[in-house]
């Protein structure tokens, strides 16, 4: 084989669509450069509301938007310390499936009408599950820490999950009714005016459940970072505390993803030069509508306070659970009439 | 109304005030070690003595409620001569008010560092230099504050 065919191999690989998803868009690559400028806008959103000038030094004619890179670089030179009483194997074991658990999701949502990886007609609930089995590694953890805080932030985490877990599936669950299909993409095809305002109930109670689910304020009280300083991940060190960090970002692109692609019409209207230069690049709508509704959700970080563990257990059971119930409930009505 | 109901309108309400602050930013800092808000006049900063005016009567010393101010004395000058324990003082300025030669002044200089505890006390010799603020002699841009009727605080090149 010459280098010429090896290449143009190279290049088709990377191009199918199995391995394009998943590692460029809406993958890796992207959810690395959305984590690293996300969490630079968070800090510089709050700064602003807080009348201050948040990240600065490092690029200081952008604004500071290489901190995140120059902290990530950080992490990964900083030593990694495996605690004498942690329990070892399982230590090392949870971040690494936690990162893959969190990655998974990408593999069923799908950038560009007929571009996912993993075509399947049950890719709404499959890429939930993925998403809900993140806490599961965050317990492990918690637990081979072996350190109190840790293990607090574990079962805050196993508390939480039992109150956003329910709202976030069956409310997605009601868009799957309201559609009469599970897939992402058909979902969005079916789609003739916005979800958000066909059922404004399930998008408001999928949103918080999301909220939740990617533990951010006002809903980081897994993290506790002013009590038990950073939870299930306070005895990690180097890389694994990064890690750790952009599980949260990582959760909340992937929900961010789905929310758009169930109740903000997706990649609509498609951009045709782009879809037919290359299908991939037909889902840069979608992409945009997905970083504006995360960079609403971080700035929501300047606005509230931290809610008590109790409080947004009794949130998540009293008032989104029965509202996510009620949307179910308009769901149904508006198939029977038949909106959809 | 319920609860529920009610409290939606406040986060409704508190989101939008976010909002404000973001469109429209109210930044209060400065960047400061190139930007330096000058201090209003009166302000109490670092003490600056003045060895020529001084007529070595040790009230300043007396006064001081902290303890802060001493007199240092030497074999051929028994009178001695006030030095000041930054670590102590509580900038109340007596010393500066009952000196009767005003041989004492409060300067603006406020935003110094020291390398070592020693270095906050200030024997009579270092004591008679000017203060000199880290920030000014780096070339910052001297601010002011000013008030304003819409903003709050406002800060304009002095
Ligand atoms: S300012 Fe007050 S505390 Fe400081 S040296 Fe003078 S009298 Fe003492
Ligand atoms: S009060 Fe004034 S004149 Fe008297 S010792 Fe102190 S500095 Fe000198």
């Amino acid at each position: 084989m010459s280098w010429g065919d090896a290449l143009s191999w190279l290049l088709r690989l990377l191009l199918s669509p199995q391995v394009f998803a998943p590692l460029i868009f809406p993958g890796l690559l992207t959810a690395l450069v959305v984590l690293l400028t996300v969490i630079w806008a968070e800090r510089k959103i709050a700064a602003r509301v807080q009348m201050r000038v948040g990240p600065l030094y490092v690029t200081r004619r952008l604004g500071g938007v290489l901190q995140m890179l120059a902290d990530g670089t950080r992490y990964m030179f900083q030593e990694f310390i495996i605690p004498a009483t942690a329990d070892r194997l399982p230590f090392l074991f949870a971040p690494v499936l936690a990162l893959t658990l969190a990655i998974v999701p990408f593999a069923f949502i799908p950038a560009a009408p007929g571009f996912s990886p993993i075509k399947s007609p049950y890719s709404l609930p499959a890429a939930l599950a993925a998403i809900s089995a993140v806490p599961l590694s965050v317990l492990l953890m918690g637990w081979s820490s072996n350190n109190k805080f840790a293990i607090q932030g574990a079962v805050r985490e196993a508390f939480m999950g039992l109150a956003y877990e329910a709202v976030v599936f069956i409310s997605a669950l009601s868009m799957g009714v309201l559609y009469g299909t599970l897939d992402l993409e058909e979902a969005v095809s079916r789609q003739w005016l916005p979800g958000l305002l066909l059922n404004p109930v399930a998008a408001f109670a999928f949103f918080v459940g999301m909220v939740m689910s990617a533990g951010k304020l006002p809903f980081d009280i897994v993290e506790g970072e002013q009590e038990i300083v950073a939870g299930p991940y306070v005895e990690y060190s180097g890389i694994i505390f990064g890690i750790g960090m952009g599980l949260a970002y990582l959760k909340l692109y992937s929900l961010s993803l789905i929310y758009t692609l169930l109740f903000l019409s997706g990649w609509e209207p498609v951009v045709a030069p782009l879809y037919s230069l290359y299908p991939g690049l037909g889902g840069v709508l979608l992409f945009a509508k997905a970083y504006l509704l995360m960079l609403f959700i971080v700035f929501l970080r300047s606005v509230y306070g931290r809610y008590r563990l109790d409080q947004a257990l009794r949130a998540g059971w009293r008032i989104y659970l029965p509202l996510s119930l009620i949307s179910l409930l308009i769901s149904i009505l508006l198939r029977v009439v038949g909106v959809v | 109304m319920s609860k529920p109901v009610s409290s939606f309108k406040l986060h409704l309400r508190a989101v939008a005030t976010g909002l404000k602050y973001l469109l429209f930013p109210n930044r209060i800092t400065v960047y400061y070690p190139e930007e330096y808000v000058e201090p209003p006049e009166g302000y109490r900063g670092l003490i600056r003595y003045y060895p020529e005016r001084c007529i070595q009567c040790g009230l300043c010393a007396m006064i001081c409620p902290a303890s802060a101010m001493k007199m240092y004395r030497t074999k051929t000058d028994r009178k001695g001569r006030p030095g000041v324990n930054y670590q102590r003082c509580i900038f109340c300025g007596f010393c500066v008010d009952i000196c009767p030669q005003n041989a004492l002044e409060m300067t603006k200089v406020h935003d110094v560092a020291y390398e070592s505890l020693n270095e906050l006390v200030v024997p009579p010799e270092r004591f008679s230099q000017e203060p000199v603020s880290p920030a000014v002699a780096g070339g910052a841009r001297r601010l002011k504050t000013v008030f304003d009727e819409e903003r709050g605080l406002r800060h304009e090149l002095a």
